[in-house]
Parts: structure tokens; C-alpha cells; sequence
């Protein structure tokens, strides 16, 4: 009787979380469905399904005016080469940090510890004036330099993460004289799996996703990111609101691919980020 | 000496690279920006400049949209966390029953953390546009209540930042709160029943106190990006109506890049690093006494 009971009452509670879940995805709900009408159709009933009305010639026109694969390539650049620097850069120095203490990687660590309390606008104004001494700015490649002083989140990761590396393996590599760089990416680093798939995760969202070094640092269309052709659109598509949604869809595909592969990881990195902490 | 220094190589070699970018891109410039607000450097060349004490200072707090953008930030890094974590405990709580849809539930709330803020803010802005696109304005317009201008009345901007960002955000920091509360023994529980706790001071005895690590991490993020707060505002009301959501990291953007005023834009930045690393350095040590506790 009491089981029977105890199941209506989580049957109610699912339903109602089901609830909540639908209201959150309102946004996306509109935001795709309106993707699919004139801008007419879509502003008398915007929550309608587009039955009536259906069209895919907004997406064609979307497609037109941005420079998709342009821009998709320059993303997909910056952000592969930019988190394979921080992986490599910071997996290196947190190694060193962890395992071979002394007076000088003390205070290594603490100095790259003061970067998480630099924020990227304090630093912006002489960071522009630098770049452009070095001819890196509106540049792919510029991009990809400031991406990787990012580094000092992935060292903080890494370092977190030795501790918990037990040591054996590398004093019988030492033993059979092997080097430290060939030790390293041998035997240690595979160690470092499943934290690098989290700092891999949190740097490629990050990258990805980011707005103001772009809108900052990149002038000319062709080396656009993906985000900054939504930010081009919004003036181009001010009368035609539809076709800036469907920019909008087209712009988040790549990103939604990569949170549907990743999805479990994403969760795992959050929670294992979390506990360490 | 020469045989420590040829044991100590290969170990500096491996940092070296690391600690160059880092230096290059993050400290020298810090340090131009703590150096350079104290003159009048016109942002091309180091030829005549001249040390003008304070006096960007002095500007600052006579500019009036400095000072509203300081007090939004300010306004913004003490409620917003607050809120966020008022939702994603009760969220992660949910989240963490033993329902079939489960994981269909943590991705929908997850999602919205998923696509650039950005992006979040210029889709936003449809719906809570006044026009008859506006989603919510429409839907409130069912109730009978008028259309309220979300965007460009003052309190209204404040709070659609606000509740546009919470939507984003809490599905994320309810992730953080997760994966604590499956590490709490489920012995802990049936003891507590056994004793004939209620619910409440279940949650309120084993829970909460279980859960401060995670909010440790949740709160010091929140904190983080509320007050680097950039994106989102920027897409949504960019900044207005007048100055009411313009963020310090806003202000030091459109003074440095846009109005050019550069002596203004970095004696700003020193003062959101200071401000920043007065929060962070506090938080550290209330963490520390926490772990001693």
C-alpha cells in the first residue's frame, strides 16, 4: 500500500519536473520553429508549428549572407590548435610543478595562480597595442597566441590531478634511464586521460564560444569566428527577424554536435572539477 | 654547480614554454596597465609620455557612467550568486531522485549552457521584445497584464539580464551540486529516518553541511563570472537603457576601444583587478578555514 502510494507521488514529481523541463526549452522551441516562416508568419503566432507557412528559403538566405565555412574553418583552427597548445604547454609545466618541488616551482605555481585573478579586459589595452607591434593582430594566428596563454587553467587541473598519480611507474622508467621527455608522454601523460578530456571539454566551450577577443582582435570578415558572424548578422537582418534566428540555428549546430558526443563527459568533468576543488 | 645545472634543464625546459606565454600575454601586459594608468600614454608610442599621478583617477569618479557601471557590477556580483544558488540546489535535488527521465531532464537543463552567451542574449532579446513577437510579453498579455518593456525600462533590464543569465547558468552549477550529493553514504539517511528526522532536517542537517565543498567551487565561479560579466549584457540590452547594465568589463571596452580614452579605460582596469583580486583572496581564505574547520 505504501509502495503503491510513494509511486503516484514520484509519478506526480516526474511529470512535474517534465513541466519545468518544457518551459526551459521554450527559447529553443521558438527559436527553431520560427526558423521555418516568413517574418510576418512568425511575429502574428510565434508559437505555432510551421505548418501552414512552411519555408526553408530563410535558411538559404542565411546561409548566403554568412560566410559559413570560412568561418567555420577559422573556429574549428583557432580552437584545435589553441587547446592542443594549453594541453601540451600546461601538461608539461604542472608536471614539473607536482613532481619536482623546490623553492622555484613554489612559487611557479602561485604565479601562475595570480592569472585566475587577472581578468582578460584589465590586460586588453597593451595586449592590443602588442600585437599589433607583432603584426598578430586581425590574424587566425594572433587568435591562437592569446587563446594559449589560457594555460594556467589547464596547469591548475593538472596539478590537482598528479597527486593522486602514483609515482612507481616513472622511478622504474628513471631506472631504465629513460629521459624526462621521453618518460613524460610516455608513461605519464596517458596517466592523464580522463582530466585531459575535462580541460579539452572546459577550454573548447570557452574558445568556442568566446566573443570579445574576436570582436576585439579580428577586423575583416574572412577571419571571422563562427559567433562573430551572429554579431555581423544582427545589423544585416534587423527587418528580417527570422532569417537572424535561423543564422543563429545554423551557428549553433557545430557546438550542439560537440555537447551531444561529449555529453557525458561534460557532466563527469563538471563533478570530478567540482570535487577536487 | 655546472653537473646542477645540466639535472636542473630538462626540468626548466618543460615549464618554459608554458611560462612564457603566460608571461608574454597576461603578466607584462597586467603590469603595462598598472604602469601606463598612471600616465598619459596616447596607446602608440612610450615617446613623450609624462606621469600624471592620479589623474586618470580623478577622472574616473568624475565620469558618471563609471561610477553607475561600478555600482551595476558591484549590484550584479552580490545578488546574482545568491539567486543562482537558490536554484541549483533545489535543482541538483530534483535531479537526483531516481526518475526514468533523468538524464533527458540534467541535458535539457544543462543545454542552455551549451551555445556562446552571446548568442543566449541576442535570441533573448525576441523574446522579450514589446513587439508581437515577444514571446513573453504575448504570453503575459493572456492574463490580461500589459506588455512590459523588459528591455528598456531601468529595473526591468537589470532583472531580464539577470533571469536570461540564471537560466543559463543553473543547469550547469546544479551539475557541480550533483555530483557532491551522490557522494553523500546513503547510511547517513536511514539513520537520520530511523531517528524520525523530516524531510527538512534531513536536507538541512546532512545535506546542506555535505554540499559545501561543491558550493565552495559554485559560489567562487558565480562570483568569477558575474563580476567579468560581458557578453550577455552586451547582446541583450547592450548596456542600456542609458547606463543601467553596463558592466565595468563593458565600460573598459567602450572607453579603451571605442572612445579611444585610454589613460581613462586603464586606471579602470586597475581598479577591477584590484577589485577582483580583494574578492578572490577572501574567498580563498574562507575556503582555507573552512578545510581547517
Amino acid at each position: 500500500m505504501q509502495g503503491k502510494r510513494r509511486g503516484i507521488k514520484s509519478y506526480i514529481g516526474e511529470i512535474l519536473m517534465l513541466g519545468i523541463c518544457a518551459i526551459f526549452f521554450i527559447p529553443f522551441y521558438y527559436l527553431i520553429v520560427n526558423t521555418f516562416k516568413e517574418a510576418r508568419a512568425a511575429t502574428i503566432s510565434p508559437m505555432s508549428l510551421p505548418i501552414k507557412s512552411f519555408t526553408l528559403d530563410l535558411y538559404k538566405k542565411a546561409f548566403d549572407t554568412i560566410n559559413f565555412w570560412s568561418s567555420f574553418r577559422n573556429s574549428l583552427l583557432i580552437t584545435v590548435i589553441s587547446v592542443t597548445i594549453i594541453i601540451v604547454f600546461g601538461s608539461m609545466a604542472a608536471y614539473v610543478i607536482n613532481r619536482h618541488k623546490n623553492k622555484l616551482t613554489k612559487f611557479l605555481f602561485i604565479y601562475f595562480l595570480i592569472g585566475f585573478m587577472v581578468p582578460a579586459q584589465t590586460t586588453l589595452i597593451p595586449l592590443f597595442n602588442m600585437m599589433s607591434i607583432f603584426k598578430l593582430q586581425n590574424s587566425v594566428l594572433g587568435m591562437i597566441v592569446l587563446y594559449s596563454s589560457w594555460c594556467n587553467f589547464a596547469i591548475f587541473m593538472y596539478q590537482g590531478f598528479l597527486g593522486g598519480v602514483p609515482r612507481d611507474l616513472e622511478e622504474a622508467a628513471r631506472i631504465d634511464g629513460a629521459g624526462l621527455w621521453k618518460m613524460f608522454w610516455h608513461i605519464v601523460f596517458p596517466l592523464l586521460k580522463s582530466v585531459t578530456i575535462t580541460i579539452i571539454i572546459f577550454d573548447v566551450m570557452w574558445i568556442w564560444n568566446d566573443f570579445m577577443m574576436p570582436y576585439l582582435f579580428i577586423s575583416s570578415s574572412s577571419k571571422f569566428t563562427l559567433v562573430m558572424e551572429v554579431y555581423k548578422s544582427v545589423g544585416e537582418h534587423a527587418s528580417n527577424w527570422t532569417v537572424m534566428l535561423c543564422t543563429i540555428v545554423i551557428v549553433l549546430v557545430p557546438i550542439t554536435i560537440f555537447y551531444l558526443f561529449m555529453q557525458k563527459h561534460i557532466i563527469a568533468g563538471i563533478t570530478s572539477g567540482a570535487i577536487k576543488g | 654547480m655546472k653537473l646542477k645545472i645540466k639535472k636542473e634543464l630538462p626540468y626548466l625546459l618543460f615549464v618554459l614554454p608554458a611560462f612564457l606565454v603566460y608571461t608574454v600575454l597576461t603578466m607584462i601586459p597586467l603590469l603595462q596597465t598598472m604602469g601606463l594608468a598612471f600616465t598619459n600614454w596616447d596607446g602608440y608610442s612610450l615617446r613623450n609620455l609624462k606621469f600624471v599621478g592620479f589623474d586618470n583617477f580623478k577622472n574616473l569618479f568624475s565620469d558618471r557612467s563609471m561610477k553607475s557601471s561600478l555600482i551595476n557590477t558591484c549590484f550584479y556580483s552580490l545578488i546574482f550568486p545568491v539567486l543562482a544558488t537558490l536554484f541549483a540546489i533545489p535543482l541538483s535535488l530534483a535531479l537526483n531522485s531516481k526518475m526514468k527521465t533523468r538524464n533527458l531532464q540534467r541535458a535539457v537543463f544543462f543545454f542552455p549552457s551549451v551555445p556562446s552567451a552571446m548568442i543566449l542574449g541576442y535570441l533573448w532579446a525576441y523574446i522579450l521584445a514589446p513587439t508581437s513577437n515577444g514571446l513573453l510579453n504575448k504570453f503575459l498579455g493572456i492574463f490580461g497584464i500589459d506588455p512590459v518593456l523588459w528591455l528598456a525600462i531601468p529595473k526591468w533590464a537589470m532583472f531580464s539580464v539577470m533571469m536570461v543569465n540564471l537560466w543559463s547558468a543553473v543547469g550547469w552549477h546544479a551539475c557541480i551540486y550533483l555530483a557532491q550529493l551522490q557522494s553523500i553514504p546513503a547510511e547517513y539517511y536511514e539513520a537520520a529516518t530511523v531517528d524520525g528526522a523530516s524531510s527538512w532536517q534531513r536536507f538541512r542537517y546532512i545535506t546542506f553541511p555535505m554540499l559545501s565543498s561543491a558550493m565552495t567551487v559554485s559560489v567562487m565561479l558565480l562570483l568569477l563570472t558575474s563580476m567579468k560579466l560581458f557578453d550577455l549584457p552586451f547582446a541583450l540590452t547592450s548596456g542600456g537603457p542609458g547606463t543601467s547594465t553596463t558592466m565595468i568589463s563593458h565600460i573598459i571596452i567602450k572607453t579603451g576601444f571605442v572612445e579611444k580614452s585610454y589613460g581613462k579605460a586603464m586606471a579602470m582596469s586597475v581598479i577591477f583587478f584590484i577589485f577582483i583580486a580583494l574578492v578572490s583572496i577572501l574567498q580563498l581564505r574562507l575556503m582555507k578555514k573552512r578545510e581547517v574547520e
